[in-house]
This record gives C-alpha cells, sequence and structure tokens, in this order.
C-alpha cells in the first residue's frame, strides 16, 4: 500500500538531498539539506524507513563518559572522597571519626568511600584503627582520576573504549540509570547512522516531481485551476484533534429544556410563577393548615420587612378561611381553627411549585385543561452535597369533567415511560396535603434501583371549590435536580451550578437520553 | 416524616401474621403509607408518610392496620365501665396548659421491652404531634400509688417536690433552671405566673407537666399491672387525641380501660369531660361520588367490605346519596381525625382495594400544549449567545449582601430574607452580574477567553414594598484582551437578529469605567446596562483579566 501514499513535504526533502547526495550521516542532512530542524529530520527518516525509500546502511554507537552531580562536586572538591580519605589515612589518620571532622565531603559520602576502599581491599581497619594497604599512586582512584577526570575538566570528549578496564567497570558502577542525582558519571550513548535513498525511494521521487501535489487549497489554486493536472496530498486523519470550547447551553438547561419540550409534547401549557409568594397561594389556597409543620418558620424563608406580594382576592380569601375553618361549602369540616388573614400575606419565597398550580386554578383555566410549570423553590436546608438553596420542581396539573384516580394513574405511567424513560414504575399510596386520594410513584433506575418519580393526586375539594373549580384536577411534581444528577453523572449536587468554568467544560450532557440517561 | 422503630417479633405477633420478609413487607406497608427505613435483625425503623395518622406512630398501631386488612374491624373502647375516678382542674391554667385527659389501664403487665415499646410511643406521640410536649405530653404512674380524686392544680412557681432522679425537693422555677428536662421545657412555661401540677387527694405530687414525674409516684416499672395514663396540653384535640390513642394501644396489649371524669372549673366551655373521648367522626358518601373518584364501577357491598378492613367502626350502606341513589356511611374509629370530607373515606376505600387493582386510563379529550411566550423568547436569545461562541451559566437565586452589593457595587439593594439560615444564602438576586463575576473569580484556570451568560430570575422590590419577578439576560467577556467592543459586538448581533434597535446613551454607573459605560435602549427603551467593569470591582471579587459585561431585561428583546 505504502506507494499509494503521496510524499509529505518533508519526505520529498529528504529524499532529494539523498538522491543527490548519496550515502550521507545523520549529522551532515541535519547540517546541509533543507530540513527545517533535527526533529523533522527524525520524523521524515521513520516515516520513509518503514515505507522501504530510504534504507539504513550502518549504525555505530558509541559511549561517552561525563560527570554526572556527585562528579561535579569531586571536581569542585579537587578530590574524590577516596582519593582525599587516602591521603588522609597516609598523614595518620586512624578513625572514620577523625576522618569526618574534615568538611571537604559530608559524613555520608565519607561513610560510602571508606566501604569502597575496604571492599577493594585499599585499606583494612585492625584493633588500633585504620591501616593502608594499597600505595594510594596505583589505585583505580588515582586512574580515574587522571583519565577521566582531567581530561574532562580539560574539554576533551571522552570515548569510553579509550578507557582502562577497571576504570570502565567503576564508571559503569557509579552511573545507575535512576537516581542520577546521586551518580557520579552519566554515561551516554551516541548513535550515527548511515542512510542511502533505496531504488523505490528514486521512484517515488520521481513521481512526485512529475506530478503537482497539492497541499493547502489556496484561492489562486482555484482560480488557475492547477488543481485539475494535480495530486491532493494525503492527511494522515487519525490524529487527535486540538480542542476547541463552543460556545454550548448549560447542562441542567438542557435537561430542563428536554422535560419542558416532553410536557408540551403530552399537550400541556407552560406556567409561570414568581420567586416570592404570600403564604396565602403558597399554603392557604392549598389548604395547608397554618399550623402545618412545614409551614413552620424553620422551613420557610420570610422576606423582610416591608416587602409584599399583591393581595389575593377579599372574595377569594374569605371563601378559603371558610374551607380551613370549617370546611364553608365544600363538604368539608374543614381544620377547626381561627384562620389568620394577615398570616396569609406575609411575603415567602415560594417553597413549593404548586403555589403555580393554585394560582392557574384561580385565574379561570380552560376545562379540559393540561399545565405545568418548572419552578425554582426554596427549602431551609443547610447546602451540602445533596442540597441546593433553591432547587427546580416541575409541577401539572390536569383539569376535566370526567378525571377520576385511573386518569391519575395512567398519566403517571405516561410520565414514566415518556418523560422519565422508565420502563419499571410502581404506585403507592402517599400523603399530600392538599391531595385525596394521593399516589407516589417509583420509578425503576438500571443502577440505583427504586427512585421517588413524584408525587401525585386528585386536589381535594377544599383546594378546588374556593378557587372556583367543580371539576377533578389531577396534580403531579417531582424535584428535578436528582434526576439531574442522575442523567448528569454528577455526585454532589453543588456540581449542577458550579461557578467552575473547567468543571462545566467536562459535564457531558446527552439532551436525548436525559432523565435515566446514566446506564440507559 | 414520623420514624419509629419497632420489634419484628413484637409487629408480628400483635398482628397476627408470620413475618413476610423485607420484600413483601415494603409493599404490606403501603397500606399505612410506610417504608422500611432500615431494618437489622429484630428492628426494623419505618418512616411513615401520613403526618395527619398519628395512631401509626407505634407498634400496636401499625400492627393494628395489618391485623384489621386481614381479619376486619376491631371494637375498640366500647362498653366501658361508667368512670369512677375523677380529675378536678384549678381555674388559671387557661393561658398555661389548660387541658388534661386520664385513663386506668389494669391487668397487663409489662415485661421490660414491651414497657420500653410503651415509653417510646409516648415519647414520639409528645415530640411529633405535641410539638414537644407543647400541645400534648403524656405520663404513666402505679395507680395504686394514687389516691382519689386527683387534683390538676396552678401553682406559685415556688411550689416544691422530689423530681423523678432526684434526691431532694426541689422548687418549681429551681427544677426550669437547675435540670436539663428543665431547661429543654422552660419556654413552654415562659410568661405564667402559675403553673400546672398535679397532685393527688393525699397531697403526694404525680408530676410537674410537662417537664417532669416526681420521685414517689412518677416511676412505672416492669410488671407493674395497674397504671394510670394522663395527657396534658395546650390543644385540647391534641390532647384528647393522644389519650385515646395511648388507650387503644393498651387495649390491644390487653389491658381493661377506665375512663376518668375531667371535671373543669369556669370559664372552660364544656365543665366535665369524660376520657378517653371515644371521637366517631362520620364521613358520607353517594356511590355516585365513590365512582367518580374511583372511575369503576364497585358494589356497595364491596365498597363497605373494604372500610371494615381499614377497622372502620361501622360502614352502612344506606339511601344517603343526594339524589335517593345508594351511599354509604362510615364511622372513623376512635384513633382517627383524620377524616374531614368524603374523599378522605373514598381515599380508603382504594387503599384497601390496593391501587394496582385500577387500571391505568389516559385522558381522551384533546389539549393544546405551549410554551409560556418569556420561555420562547429566552431560548430564542440562549440559541443566539451560544451560536456568538458564550457558554451558559446557572447560578443559584439566593446569594449574599456581600456579592451583590459589597464586591459588584449594585446601585439597587436586594431583597433580603428576615430569617437567612446564613449571611452567604441572606438576599434573592436583582442582578445577575455577580454570578458572571463569581464564575470568573473561580475559573482563572480554564482555558481562556471567556464569553459566559446566563438568562435567570431574579426579584426586584418597587418603592412600596410590592416585589416583582423578573428574567434577565447578562453576558460577560473576559480574557487578556477582552474589552468594550466584545460585548457591544454580542448584543449587537442579538438586537440585529432580532431586528430590534440598539442606542447606547454614556451614563455613569460605579460598576464600570467612567466613560466606557452606556445605557442600553432598545427600540428606544431604556433596558440595561453596558460596559468595561471597573478595575475595582474585578480587584474585588480577586479577577485579574479584564472583563466587559451587559446585563437587560429579557423582554426587551421582544421589541
Amino acid at each position: 500500500m505504502t506507494e499509494e501514499r503521496d510524499l509529505h513535504p518533508l519526505e520529498e526533502k529528504l529524499l532529494v538531498y539523498l538522491d543527490e547526495n548519496g550515502k550521507s550521516s545523520d549529522v551532515e542532512i541535519v547540517e546541509k539539506s533543507n530540513l527545517p530542524d533535527e526533529g523533522s529530520y527524525r520524523r521524515a527518516a521513520e516515516w520513509l524507513l518503514s515505507r522501504e525509500l530510504v534504507r539504513e546502511i550502518s549504525r555505530d554507537e558509541e559511549e561517552f563518559v561525563e560527570l554526572a552531580p556527585l562528579g561535579i562536586k569531586n571536581r569542585e572538591a579537587g578530590a574524590t572522597p577516596e582519593l582525599a580519605m587516602l591521603r588522609e589515612v597516609e598523614r595518620g589518620a586512624r578513625s572514620l571519626q577523625e576522618i569526618q571532622k574534615n568538611t571537604a565531603f559530608d559524613t555520608g559520602r565519607w561513610g560510602s568511600a571508606f566501604g569502597s576502599l575496604i571492599k577493594n581491599g585499599h585499606l583494612k581497619k585492625d584493633s588500633d584503627g585504620i591501616h593502608l594497604t594499597c600505595e594510594p599512586e596505583n589505585t583505580v582512584f588515582r586512574k580515574i582520576w587522571d583519565l577521566v577526570y582531567e581530561p574532562l575538566a580539560g574539554g576533551i570528549e571522552l570515548k569510553i573504549a579509550q578507557l582502562p578496564e577497571d576504570v570502565v567497570s567503576l564508571i559503569y558502577d557509579r552511573s545507575p540509570k535512576r537516581g542520577k542525582s546521586r551518580a557520579e558519571f552519566s554515561v551516554n550513548v551516541l548513535v550515527t547512522r548511515m542512510l542511502n535513498i533505496t531504488e523505490e525511494g528514486r521512484i517515488a521521487l520521481r513521481a512526485a516531481k512529475e506530478n503537482i501535489t497539492i497541499g493547502a487549497i489556496t484561492p489562486k489554486v482555484l482560480a488557475e485551476g492547477s488543481w485539475r493536472s494535480a495530486n491532493f496530498r494525503r492527511y494522515q486523519l487519525d490524529i487527535p484533534p486540538s480542542q476547541i470550547h463552543t460556545g454550548r447551553l448549560h447542562p441542567y438547561r438542557q435537561f430542563l429544556d428536554t422535560v419542558r419540550k416532553r410536557f408540551i409534547a403530552l399537550g400541556f401549557t407552560e406556567m409561570r410563577g414568581s420567586l416570592a409568594e404570600n403564604e396565602f397561594w403558597n399554603n392557604d389556597a392549598l389548604f395547608m393548615p397554618q399550623f402545618h409543620p412545614a409551614r413552620d418558620i424553620h422551613d420557610v424563608y420570610y422576606l423582610s420587612d416591608g416587602i409584599k406580594v399583591p393581595h389575593p382576592d377579599r372574595e377569594l380569601t374569605e371563601r378559603v378561611a371558610e374551607a380551613h375553618e370549617n370546611g364553608g361549602n365544600t363538604g368539608s369540616r374543614g381544620w377547626g381553627y381561627s384562620f389568620s388573614r394577615e398570616r396569609s400575606l406575609q411575603a415567602i419565597l415560594r417553597s413549593q411549585g404548586t403555589a403555580l398550580s393554585a394560582r392557574t386554578l384561580a385565574s379561570n383555566p380552560a376545562i379540559p385543561g393540561k399545565y405545568f410549570g418548572i419552578a425554582r423553590c426554596f427549602r431551609y436546608d443547610q447546602v451540602d452535597s445533596t442540597h441546593l438553596p433553591d432547587f427546580f420542581q416541575v409541577e401539572g396539573i390536569v383539569l376535566g369533567e370526567q378525571i377520576n384516580l385511573r386518569h391519575l394513574l395512567g398519566l403517571l405511567r405516561l410520565f414514566a415511560e415518556e418523560i422519565a424513560g422508565a420502563s419499571d414504575y410502581k404506585f403507592l399510596p402517599g400523603y399530600f396535603p392538599f391531595t385525596e386520594p394521593s399516589v407516589e410513584m417509583h420509578i425503576f433506575h438500571p443502577v440505583l434501583g427504586w427512585v421517588e418519580g413524584g408525587g401525585a393526586g386528585l386536589f381535594r375539594p377544599e383546594v378546588c371549590l374556593p378557587l372556583g373549580i367543580d371539576v377533578p384536577v389531577i396534580a403531579w411534581g417531582l424535584g428535578l435536580d436528582r434526576m439531574a444528577m442522575l442523567a448528569m453523572g454528577l455526585e454532589d449536587i453543588r456540581d449542577l451550578i458550579t461557578p467552575d468554568l473547567s468543571k462545566l467544560r467536562r459535564i457531558m450532557v446527552q439532551p436525548d437520553r436525559l432523565l435515566l440517561g446514566k446506564g440507559d | 416524616m414520623p420514624k419509629i422503630e419497632v420489634s419484628r417479633q413484637d409487629l408480628f405477633k400483635l398482628a397476627r401474621m408470620e413475618d413476610p420478609g423485607d420484600e413483601k413487607l415494603a409493599d404490606i406497608l403501603s397500606l399505612v403509607k410506610g417504608e422500611i427505613d432500615s431494618s437489622e435483625g429484630d428492628w426494623l425503623k419505618l418512616e411513615l408518610n401520613d403526618t395527619n395518622r398519628p395512631d401509626l406512630w407505634s407498634v400496636e398501631g401499625v400492627a393494628r392496620a395489618l391485623r384489621c386488612w386481614n381479619a376486619g374491624a376491631e371494637r375498640h373502647l366500647v362498653e366501658l365501665p361508667e368512670p369512677d375516678m375523677e380529675i378536678f382542674v384549678d381555674a388559671g391554667l387557661e393561658n398555661v396548659r389548660p387541658f388534661v385527659a386520664a385513663f386506668t389501664a389494669c391487668g397487663w403487665a409489662p415485661d421490660q421491652k414491651e414497657l420500653d415499646a410503651l415509653i417510646n410511643v409516648q415519647e414520639k406521640l409528645a415530640a411529633s404531634f405535641g410539638k414537644n410536649r407543647k400541645t400534648a405530653g403524656a405520663g404513666f404512674y402505679r395507680l395504686d400509688d394514687i389516691e382519689f380524686p386527683v387534683r390538676y392544680r396552678a401553682v406559685s412557681p415556688d411550689t416544691s417536690f422530689v423530681p423523678l432522679g432526684f434526691e431532694r425537693e426541689m422548687t418549681l422555677s429551681e427544677i426550669l433552671t437547675g435540670t436539663e428536662t428543665g431547661r429543654t421545657y422552660a419556654h413552654l412555661l415562659k410568661g405564667a405566673d402559675l403553673w400546672p401540677l398535679l397532685e393527688d387527694s393525699g397531697g403526694n405530687v404525680l408530676s410537674f407537666p410537662p417537664v417532669l414525674n416526681s420521685q414517689t409516684t412518677g416511676r412505672v416499672s416492669a410488671g407493674d399491672s395497674r397504671l394510670f395514663c394522663e395527657v396534658t396540653g395546650t390543644n385540647w384535640e391534641t390532647v384528647q387525641l393522644s389519650a385515646t390513642i395511648l388507650a387503644c394501644n393498651l387495649q390491644d396489649r390487653g389491658a381493661e380501660i377506665s375512663p376518668i371524669r375531667v371535671n373543669y372549673p369556669e370559664p372552660y366551655p364544656g365543665k366535665t369531660v369524660v376520657t378517653p373521648v371515644i371521637f366517631s367522626d362520620l364521613m358520607t358518601a353517594s356511590m355516585e361520588s365513590i365512582h367518580r373518584v374511583l372511575g369503576v364501577d364497585i358494589s356497595p357491598e364491596s365498597a363497605r367490605k373494604a372500610l371494615q378492613r381499614m377497622d372502620y367502626a361501622s360502614v352502612e350502606i344506606d339511601g344517603t346519596g343526594g339524589t335517593g341513589g345508594t351511599g354509604i356511611t362510615g364511622i372513623l374509629p376512635p384513633y382517627r381525625r383524620d377524616g374531614i370530607h368524603a374523599v378522605d373515606m373514598i381515599e380508603d376505600i382504594i387503599i384497601s382495594i390496593g391501587l394496582s387493582s385500577f387500571d391505568p386510563l389516559l385522558p381522551k379529550q384533546f389539549t393544546l400544549g405551549r410554551c409560556a411566550p418569556i420561555e420562547d423568547l429566552a431560548d430564542a436569545a440562549r440559541i443566539l449567545l451560544a451560536g456568538a461562541g458564550c457558554e451558559e451559566i446557572l447560578r443559584p437565586v439566593l446569594t449574599s449582601r456581600e456579592k451583590v452589593t459589597d464586591l459588584t457595587r449594585t446601585p439597587k439593594t436586594p431583597v433580603s430574607i428576615a430569617n437567612p439560615m446564613t449571611a452567604e444564602y441572606g438576599v434573592v438576586r436583582n442582578t445577575l452580574l455577580p454570578g458572571l463575576l463569581e464564575v470568573e473569580s473561580t475559573s482563572a484556570h480554564a482555558a481562556y477567553p471567556h464569553r459566559i451568560f446566563e438568562t435567570g430570575e431574579v426579584l426586584t422590590a418597587a418603592e412600596d414594598g410590592n416585589c416583582r419577578t423578573e428574567i434577565l439576560l447578562a453576558c460577560l467577556v473576559c480574557g487578556n484582551k477582552a474589552d468594550f467592543g466584545d460585548v457591544h459586538s454580542i448584543i449587537g448581533s442579538l438586537c440585529h437578529s432580532r431586528a430590534i434597535r440598539l442606542s447606547l446613551a454614556e451614563t455613569d454607573d460605579n460598576r464600570f469605567i467612567p466613560g466606557r459605560c452606556a445605557a442600553i435602549s432598545i427600540n428606544d427603551r431604556v433596558s440595561g446596562v453596558i460596559g468595561e467593569l471597573h478595575p475595582a470591582v474585578l480587584n474585588n471579587w480577586g479577577i485579574s483579566r479584564p472583563a466587559s459585561a451587559f446585563e437587560i431585561a429579557l423582554s426587551a428583546l421582544k421589541g
């Protein structure tokens, strides 16, 4: 297949040089050819060798010795610790401690020098202390100083091959591949290759010269029509692309967009509401008694004094108050307490999406009608990996003359299948202050098992009648944050709203397989 | 949601059934709207979701529901003897802790485990239903230590007795300051001159409700088979229902319940009350209304059976259906007060029959699906901005005054929260810019340039205090060469795409550099602001590269 690929411009430059100059060494080619640098030469050579357009004629490997960090220190000290120690002993030193007082080397280096001198048999230790057992001038340590340290200091390149055997073996010992900072020497290998062009190389070069090969398509190429008789240089197509940061929608917003689209596809009209509500719309209109624990000051954010949300209609307030106190005309006996109209007006941050539904019911909705809303809600929780200061809830209502429990279950099934994409789900009796009967749906997640799929029910008559609705109303709600985390593969809920752009760029999202995206 | 811990052995013995194992039990518990929270050896932790059913917050209550569903309704607290014991209530407790209910339970000698369970129920009721002993709290005593009649007295804080667990007499005010329980519940008596005390006719103190029992009479041990039980509190209904539930539980255990007459002074409405009160809430529903909710035809007889399995005290099939049709009249058992409308009885029918018996159905009528116009507009803008290479951001609505006012120098003050949990989330944002600046301050390591935007809700308050939710659109560009022109081009192309007229008029705004800041007018209406962020603001946020931004009301893009 090699002949099918065209020559890369670097390949062509190398072939041209070899064709004109015959066999050449690496050094010659890098210095004299038109190749821009050594890296380009090496790449071109590798490519051409693999395509057999170039041949390696010879290959020489030569080893050179250089001083490593410890060696450099020795040179600065004017001696190796071994040589210095032999001198100290010659002058009469009898113990290592005594020698270690000399600060030319640290105690550790003195210690290891002592070790190697004992090992080589240059010193011995008896009850009197240390004694010389050699002529210092005849040791390998003297040789290495004269044959290696001195010539290197003079800037001479030192080939291993020129050195005597005992010196070489010491150099190898003291030039470990690892822990180079503790090495005395380093041994470098220089490879010199001779390359020449092959017959195939000449043919390929000739072909390349005869054909004009086009790299970048320029306006000039298009205008002159030179492409008609040219070849297009083939690209290497499998190299990784460079990264770009595209403009994109936020992953959680994409998730919410998908939820919205699916509700609209099911015939729901979107509701919008306010971040701030008064207690009337958030709770009273939903028949949650004013003493209900979820209405406690520790569960709801109150807005500061003087902040108001427009009052509800007076007649409406009275109807709701009656429903709470004694049931009014709803057929209920009510909660049996004294309803505070003042409490009703307290401005709070919306604590449940159902507030949207209450407002919709009170504003003459279509019957039959289907409504949904995605609302930011606020609960009194400490922010941590499972709680955010505000969270998204989706809320839906369905009104109709003939609506009953079976439709409630039917819609829940539709939500499980169409919105969550679940194939297994179950219904359990639930409890919500504003619905009766109440149902909780659990849906089966392939990784996590049963997860909450929302609470639902038929609004109580005490909710509907005071708001002017005399047909059954299905209500359904679900917190979306956890679902979004599942879909986005997040484990910390705070990542949904992260201010860290690089983290955000790493969050993947696939809007076509949301909700149960993970493990789907 | 209340959680209770029960012994499996005790539960299934009382329920008269075999232990079905956790998986089946989970299904059965839907009868009491319950879930298994955890299960370890003999201990089961159950979560009960119906906050209106305190009768279920005990092993006896859950067992009763399972037992009756299997074997039918039972009779509770019927044919009780005439009360021959009395409690007299002092005047002066009206504003502290006005109500008391009591009964005796004899003939059942609890072992230690059963006694522990009883104390657990008493505490759970006082904590969850009785709002931490405020509206109701109960106590048990050895009946034989008490000389009747008992007085529920209003006494001075100087009165003294030996409280349970102590060796010496203490005054009531000493108990409130000197004991841990006293300090926990002291607030319940705050502001009152006279405090409640239960005392027998021999002058022995039973307890200082709702704080501590006495050392002499206020102690019950395993094996005691003659008990006196009292409940005191601030809410009549909670006090009575707690007493009735405790009486039913003890009766289920095998005790004989004898009622007690409570005599109230003027100005209480009712003069005497025999407790435990036998509640008998009645609900009526026509078969037609039952069908309307269920969506299937069931016979009156099967409706009746369903309710009997829910332990209704009585279920009658009659002609109460309004237009002469058949109807059902049901009376709740005495331990339940959660039936306030016919729908509550209808739900009991549904639970008894089981949700899985109902075939799901889709509504047939056609309805139109429609997006809210402002969301359509938001989508259009978001897509244009993403096309312009901007990355969308999502930030919380709650933020801090420091971020909005001190760091960003936003001219308008945000609406603050009266009861914030932390100052970090103490205000509702009125601008999106602090959110975008916070992104910049934490993203210096992300490849530049940064072009970020957010569309989102903010809360603004008018002069008169009325507040309004508005959707804003803000965009910020930050990088070594970011300048006014970058954001100007973005809003320019946005307006061009929407075929609306953009004009800028130089303005002063502390957030931006003077002479590089303008009010944005769209179709000649002032709609926002654009500028190069002031180095002081960048410095406040610790941002080390120049940035420019604009913020407009999203609705302005409608033109």
